[in-house]
């Protein structure tokens, strides 16, 4: 008998309680979605009607979990403007740069000391490399920080990330994702990549008169069926040439963002990129074995580590480079430690290039550990900042109060 | 007072006001319609206070401190401007053509281009909704709303003492 629709019910169910828990604990859903994706699968018992193997369903929720991985990447792409970078000043595109300068370097070194190959470095410094837009976002209104000196400097090195994300993205897929072992094959499909992607670029400055047009639809189904056809088209087109089907989509989020439309295409695709990415990290978790979570906490660690320092750093040269306190400065690197999609997606990409399966157990452990840490260390940043305070002596109140004292 | 706006994407907009007086206060405005202030300590590092409103909220609060609701004492004339229209409050002087005239008789509408929104007869908090028969007196509030030009120029030939200038 056919179960398939009873089987994808109750593994919605779950998802839908993974997310309840989450909303109750005001933390965000992935590190949930990926745990109980992990305690069900095949090694999960099944009592009558319920089955928690997922046997039956496997392929359609992995086909869910990839149209979720469309609409992240899409959704990534709409956000990407490179007019607000422009407008976003000085302080943000240096900050940025810092960032990623020291972080993408520090993953890089990390790689290498571990001795892993060069297409499974560059997947490991993606894992750790990427801030989670969603968790940050959502910790700054959650603590009410929304209004401290920092917050633009924060999102702006975000918004820097994302779109160093949608580049970095590019070019790794092209590498990891050719079948040819020789160095000539991996250049020319990286070539491949980045040709494709120049012509998207061109597209979106050339032809947003065209799609200005195209998407002058009052109707909002008939405007949403036409976006989700081109999306799914390209996405689908794309992996015809060797570029990952993620890629065109986000590629096609960029051309899109250029247009009128923007803002409309975006508000559409949020409920679908919540409902299918939810379901994308479940699948993510469903692939995991937990056993060989054991293997990974080693070099877990060590990245979270070298997450925390490096991200700590960056904020703290970001912050006093555009003029903040020491203090506005520590908060910076406390908050942008939080990791979440963006992890997940580049695992997900090592698991389609058929890399090292270590990757895959070492992300999820990563990701929960930051997507739960995180925004703790986000909360307690006075109390670090004090602790912190007494071992480098930035100028803290305390002192100044003392040195007044003696003065008088 | 200074003003200082800027965007924070995928949140809002936030304002950073520092007074007068240099106090700090920060008004974000979320996508979704809510309004949070934050009110920061004198070194403007910490938030002492802030305080969280809906739209609706809101609105009613910025009626209440712009003065359409209560006219401070201390104010002889308010603006406020939506674009091109202004709105003032105007007390009117002694000595100007106005006084004992009915506002239908001057017919202000189609003379001036101004409407009357409210009037307050001297001495009275509450605004009354003026007919054409109300008679204009030393001292009342006309609330008075068009174009900036135009309440110009109906305050200087009807509304004030031309003599006095």
């Amino acid at each position: 008998m056919d179960h398939l629709v009873f089987e994808v019910g109750t593994a919605l169910l779950l998802v839908a309680l993974a997310a309840l828990v989450a909303g109750k604990f005001k933390i965000s859903n992935v590190p949930l979605l990926i745990i109980i994706g992990m305690l069900v699968g095949p090694h999960a018992p099944h009592f009558g009607l319920i089955d928690l193997r997922f046997i039956e369903s496997d392929e359609i929720i992995a086909f869910l979990g990839r149209v979720g991985i469309l609409f992240l990447l899409f959704y990534l792409g709409l956000e990407f403007s490179v007019k607000k970078l422009m407008k976003s000043g000085k302080n943000i595109v240096t900050g940025g740069t810092y960032y990623i300068l020291i972080n993408v370097g520090m993953a890089l070194l990390y790689g290498f000391l571990l001795g892993l190959p060069l297409k499974e470095v560059l997947i490991l410094t993606g894992i750790i490399s990427f801030s989670s837009s969603a968790i940050v976002a959502k910790v700054l209104v959650d603590l009410k920080r929304t209004g401290n000196n920092e917050t633009e400097l924060i999102l702006g090195i975000i918004m820097f990330e994302d779109i160093f994300l949608a580049v970095y993205l590019s070019v790794v897929s092209g590498l990891v994702l050719s079948s040819s072992g020789s160095v000539w094959g991996t250049l020319l499909s990286t070539f491949i990549a980045i040709g494709y992607m120049l012509i998207f670029f061109v597209i979106a400055r050339k032809a947003s008169g065209v799609l200005n047009k195209l998407f002058n639809i009052t109707s909002d189904e008939i405007f949403i069926i036409v976006v989700f056809a081109l999306l799914f088209f390209i996405a689908g087109f794309s992996e015809t040439i060797h570029v990952a089907e993620a890629i065109g989509a986000l590629l096609l989020g960029l051309v899109f963002s250029e247009t009128e439309h923007s803002d409309r295409i975006e508000k559409l695709v949020i409920p679908f990129r919540d409902f299918f990415g939810a379901i994308f990290f479940f699948s993510f978790g469903l692939s995991i074995d937990p056993t060989t979570l054991g293997g990974a906490v080693w070099m877990v660690l060590g990245a979270v580590i070298i997450t925390i320092i490096g991200n700590f750093a960056a904020g703290m040269i970001a912050g006093r480079k555009s003029g903040l306190s020491h203090r506005a400065s520590a908060n910076i690197g406390l908050t942008i430690v939080s990791r979440g999609e963006f992890s997940i997606i580049l695992a997900n990409l090592g698991i389609a290039g058929g890399l090292m399966p270590i990757l895959t157990p070492f992300a999820a452990l990563y990701v929960l550990t930051l997507a739960i840490l995180g925004p703790i260390l986000t909360k307690e940043s006075k109390h670090i900042y004090n602790i912190l305070n007494k071992v480098f002596k930035w100028t803290p109140p305390k002192v100044q109060k003392k040195q007044e004292k003696e003065v008088h | 007072m200074k003003i200082r706006e800027s965007e924070l994407p995928g949140i809002g907009q936030k304002f950073e006001i520092i007074t007068r007086n240099d106090e700090k206060l920060v008004i974000v405005i979320h996508d979704d319609g809510r309004r949070e202030l934050y009110h920061f300590d004198n070194e403007h590092e910490d938030v002492i206070s802030s305080i969280t409103l809906n739209d609706q909220e809101s609105r009613q609060l910025a009626s209440i401190i712009g003065g359409m609701v209560y006219k401070p004492q201390a104010l002889e004339t308010i603006e406020m401007s939506l674009g091109d229209l202004v709105i003032e409050w105007f007390k009117v002087e002694p000595g100007s053509k106005a006084i004992n005239q009915t506002i239908g008789s001057i017919d202000i509408r189609s003379n001036y281009n101004v409407t009357v929104i409210a009037h307050s007869k001297k001495g009275k908090k509450q605004l009354n909704n003026p007919g054409p028969d109300s008679i204009i007196e030393t001292g009342d509030t006309l609330v008075i709303s068009g174009e900036r030009k135009d309440i110009r120029n109906l305050i200087r030939e009807l509304l004030t003492d031309e003599r006095s200038d």
